[in-house]
């Protein structure tokens, strides 16, 4: 479906070393190109892309449609901050702790939760955000409520002796960059094993599967727990961006713009859910323009999108893809 | 069929591809004059979007003033806001939209502490002066000044001083010793009783029950009548203005009115609210900054310009941001300059008459203030003093 | 101790007859278009608005206002059901949620842009206390009561008896089947839309004079109260909702009094998890549909 799949050799010119490699360099160079504050929106959607992408292996590839991931975003965030405020340790010790840690949780609460069905799955995994909320909230010997975790120290890395720090707009960029590419790979390289296959087999049907021999409701399981991981990843990344973390950071609206993200870029692709993740953010952050219509428009922009393009932006990258090999 | 529909979908993407892309080529235009352009970083949406309004509100009046006698040597002022929507996310991208799309040199804002403290590493690394007009979360100027944040500062009260006038007036006044907390579920409503518990022992206070209500919420019934059984004096309440009226009304509902009074912080004072319940806010005390029926000149002054401008009374955000444009305006004039060094070097150094006394900066960029202290007696608020009380930095 | 857990009850009870009268509408529109409405409370915010307009710019008396609100309300349901609504029979379940997301914020937004982001004091109501068996309760909210059970008396005679709610009831057992046999189902699926936003507008009304304020973005809270509801009262099961209903309420009543407040929101959630655990469709079986 997407680019990244297409690995049957078609007729026509081959582009995708090209335009790889004009994405590289466009990456790359971002900084040179965008101002401060719109390197800052693609900072966002990086962070936000991590979550979407652990959320489109379980929506997009599994089947399965989930609001969970803000909460896994949100114990990510707190990991994250906790042991670089409490411990001080390097950012890739929090980054994988914070991985670790939601990825570990999402086996208890997957294991009730994936029992369920349709809309009682969904509203489960929403009662995880809900409740994740009212733990960071409560739970002040840690957590310190509402007043939040701040003065969360910027990314640093310690090889030996010799450490340096991430500091500066164009400093972050590049390491969420890395680390969003570094995924991006990761869940490409998921989907295009013989896993990957497994949980389209689920989603389509999944007591064919079954039948066939797919363990599903273990694989429906480590989906869950990966996605998990993914978000967790992302909130480590956001708790040291923005350099304090509250209990809003569990709340619905950040799980529903990862779902957007998810629906609107194409469900079950890679290209259109990095395509969505900026989009959506970038929309959420043009659309300041107008403050006063700014929310207003971007739910006819949700209207629109499922109207006109019920399987997200994915369908309209293939085409291009396809205009451009000059094979329509 | 499909043609069709991916000839609009290629315009909408087009379309939308524009939209994103607007601002980044926008920052072209870049204003060459000599004005002072300063932000305004206020929640003009979400729960807190009544103080942001009043927070714009005053700033742009106090700007527009200034500007009709003149301006700052000559100087105009600028105002620019952005929404904060009360979140930090959304703060920090309010910030960076201001200072990098609109190339302000001052910065005021938040509301929100939680949001202040993203705000602080942003300007900190941007070299932009943030001064905060309504924050009163302790750690914004612990982290400051010396003690670390070179670019922040704050003229504002903070909760730990709140917490000991209030606590203090309610033992030794009134007497009170048996307390029920019902505050809101904020960083504001949180530390304010953290504080209030430090303090409380020292006058032989007890707190007997502890509950605290979120944004939004609109049922106290159950907890107003077990604070009722519980046998409490007072209740502390450290609440958002919209929420008063709400609580007062469920009072006089399960018969709480005229037995335990509210103290703390939640615009008791205002008409509308002592309208909605008299008898439940009768005996009510509350510490603000700043309040409407604050006995100076220019603070009634305030008070009328306000009124006539836009037909409403202001509130403590207004008059805070109104002030803190005036202070910004002094300093630039003491700096003679815009530059934004400058003008920070001057704002340490100030000494500035505010309608509630004289405005300096200690050494952790936090200015020293009073808190104003009124009751509400036979439905009016009634002023009973301006307290200060020395901050306790952490070691 | 005693009357203190029945005061508590009756708490409860009036909770849950405003948490009954929006999650009702909210469980029909579920049973006709598999959709989770996530815009189902921003009904319930339009209608407290209506009912404010028609009190503070037209001075209207309270009983005019809850008519007015009621009607403002299902002038918005109607015109979003035929924009909308009647679309997404058969739609997958994402493009339900999206679409109602995005009424969500159109409505909530709109509003705020209409009339302000602050609260507004809704004046009005009959809120003086009166005290029945030691209880003290405002008039307003025994009038919730009351008009709450009528509703549901009301709904029963409704989806048993009349023509449409045969529809209703078939459109919900199964959509091809009606179009076979000549039901006009996206019809159906308007009409009950309709209906269940207005029995939001009315719960708005109704409740706005004991929580004075009103603002554009109390809807969204009202929603996460009735999502638990719904699934809890076995989807699209109308006698299953109110029960449920009542007993959030109750629970949320209990939790405030003897737990603390801050826990109140989390009962719902963590009380549908572990009724989920225990019973995976629901306590009220979904088979009882209407």
């Amino acid at each position: 479906m997407s680019l990244n799949e297409s690995s049957l050799p078609l007729p026509g010119r081959d582009l995708r070393l090209p335009f790889g490699l004009a994405v590289v360099v466009l990456a790359c160079c971002a900084p040179l190109l965008l101002g401060n504050y719109a390197l800052h929106a693609v900072i966002i959607s990086l962070i936000f892309l991590l979550p979407a992408h652990g959320l489109n292996l379980l929506v997009g590839y599994t089947g399965l449609l989930s609001l969970a991931q803000a909460a896994f975003f949100g114990v990510g965030a707190y990991v994250s901050a906790l042991m670089a405020v409490h411990w001080g340790t390097p950012f890739y010790v929090n980054l994988f702790g914070a991985g670790l840690v939601a990825g570990v949780l999402a086996l208890p609460l997957g294991i009730p939760a994936l029992r369920l069905r349709s809309t009682s799955f969904v509203m489960c995994t929403l009662g995880f955000v809900i409740i994740g909320q009212a733990v960071a909230k409560n739970w002040i010997s840690l957590t310190r409520g509402d007043m939040g975790l701040s003065a969360i120290p910027k990314p640093y890395f310690a090889l030996g002796p010799a450490s340096f720090a991430v500091s500066g707009t164009v400093g972050f960029y590049y390491l969420v960059l890395a680390i969003a590419a570094l995924a991006t790979f990761v869940v490409w390289l998921i989907v295009t094993s013989p896993a990957g296959r497994n949980m389209v087999a689920i989603r389509e049907n999944e007591t064919l599967a079954e039948s066939v021999g797919v363990p599903t409701w273990r694989y429906k399981l480590v989906v869950f727990m990966i996605s998990a991981t993914f978000a967790g990843f992302g909130g480590s990344v956001y708790a040291h961006y923005l350099t304090v973390v509250s209990p809003l950071t569990f709340q619905m609206s950040n799980s529903t713009l990862m779902l957007i993200i998810v629906l609107g870029g194409g469900p079950g692709t890679i290209s259109g859910v990095v395509f969505g993740s900026l989009l959506f953010v970038g929309l959420s952050e043009a659309l300041r323009i107008a403050p006063e219509l700014r929310m207003v428009a971007y739910g006819f922009c949700l209207l629109a999108l499922v109207f006109w393009f019920p399987k997200g932006f994915a369908p309209l990258i293939t085409r291009f893809w396809t205009m451009l090999r000059g094979r329509s | 069929m499909a043609n069709t529909v991916h000839r609009r979908a290629f315009c909408l993407l087009a379309s939308a591809f524009c939209l994103a892309g607007a601002p980044a080529f926008e920052t072209s235009a870049l204003a060459q004059d000599s004005s002072i352009r300063l932000g305004i970083v206020a929640p003009m949406s979400g729960p807190n979007a009544r103080y942001g309004a009043f927070s714009l509100r005053g700033a742009q009046l106090a700007a527009k003033d200034i500007n009709a006698a003149g301006g700052i040597d000559g100087r105009k002022i600028q105002v620019f806001s952005a929404d904060s929507q009360g979140t930090p996310v959304e703060g920090v991208s309010a910030t960076r939209r201001l200072i990098d799309q609109d190339k302000v040199d001052f910065l005021i804002g938040d509301v929100s502490s939680s949001v202040t403290l993203a705000m602080q590493p942003v300007v900190e690394d941007a070299g932009v002066l943030l001064i905060n007009a309504a924050s009163s979360n302790p750690k914004i100027t612990y982290a400051a000044g010396v003690g670390g944040f070179k670019w922040s500062f704050r003229n504002y009260p903070t909760d730990e001083n709140r917490a000991l006038i209030v606590a203090q007036y309610a033992a030794e006044k009134r007497g009170f010793t048996k307390f029920a907390v019902l505050s809101v579920d904020s960083d504001y409503g949180r530390s304010a009783i953290e504080f209030t518990k430090k303090y409380l022992p020292r006058f032989k206070g007890q707190i007997l029950s502890e509950d605290y209500y979120k944004e939004g919420e609109v049922d106290f019934r159950s907890v107003l009548a077990k604070i009722r059984d519980s046998g409490a004096q007072a209740i502390i309440m450290y609440g958002l203005a919209d929420t008063t009226p709400i609580v007062a009304r469920q009072m006089t509902e399960v018969g709480l009115a005229g037995k335990v009074p509210l103290i703390g912080n939640g615009e008791f004072n205002t008409e509308k609210t002592i309208k909605s319940a008299p008898k439940a806010l009768e005996g009510a005390v509350e510490a603000a900054a700043w309040l409407p029926g604050w006995d100076s000149p220019k603070s009634k002054g305030f008070v009328a310009r306000f009124t006539a401008e836009y037909r409403e009374a202001p509130n403590n955000h207004a008059y805070v941001h109104w002030e803190t444009v005036n202070l910004l305006g002094k300093a630039v004039e003491a700096a003679k300059s815009t530059d934004r060094a400058k003008v920070r070097d001057a704002l340490a150094k100030i000494k500035y008459d505010s309608a509630v006394g004289e405005v300096t900066f200690d050494d952790h960029n936090q200015a020293k203030l009073p808190m104003i202290l009124l009751q509400i007696e036979d439905g009016k608020p009634v002023v009973k003093g301006a307290y200060s009380a020395d901050i306790d930095y952490p070691r | 101790m005693l009357f203190q857990i029945s005061e508590q009850i009756v708490n409860g009870i009036v909770t849950g007859a405003v948490y009954a009268l929006v999650a009702v509408g909210m469980t029909m529109i579920f049973g006709v278009l598999r959709a989770i409405n996530f815009a189902h409370g921003e009904y319930y915010m339009v209608g407290t608005f209506g009912a404010w307009v028609a009190i503070e710019y037209f001075d209207l008396p309270y009983p005019v206002a809850i008519v007015a609100g009621v009607i403002a309300t299902a002038f918005v349901a109607l015109v979003i059901g035929q924009f909308v609504m009647r679309r997404m029979v058969g739609a997958p379940a994402e493009a339900g949620v999206l679409a109602t997301l995005g009424i969500a914020l159109i409505l909530q937004n709109s509003v705020i842009l209409l009339f302000g982001g602050g609260y507004k004091f809704f004046e009005g109501g009959y809120i003086e206390p009166v005290t029945i068996l030691g209880v003290s309760l405002a008039e307003q909210r025994l009038l919730i009561i009351a008009v709450a059970v009528l509703v549901f008396f009301g709904l029963e005679l409704l989806v048993t008896y009349s023509r449409m709610g045969k529809a209703m009831r078939a459109v919900s057992q199964n959509v091809e089947c009606c179009a076979v046999v000549g039901i006009d189902v996206r019809k159906v699926v308007v009409r009950t839309f309709v209906l269940g936003a207005a029995l939001a507008g009315l719960s708005g009304v109704l409740t706005a004079p004991v929580n004075v304020s009103v603002y554009g973005g109390m809807g969204e809270l009202i929603t996460f109260k009735t999502l638990p509801i719904i699934i809890m009262g076995g989807l699209g099961n109308v006698r299953g909702t109110f029960f449920a209903a009542m007993i959030l309420g109750i629970a949320e009543s209990l939790v405030a009094t003897y737990v603390g407040l801050q826990f109140r929101d989390t009962v719902g959630f963590a009380t549908l998890m572990l009724v989920l655990m225990w019973r995976p469709h629901g306590l009220f079986s979904a088979q009882a549909r209407y």
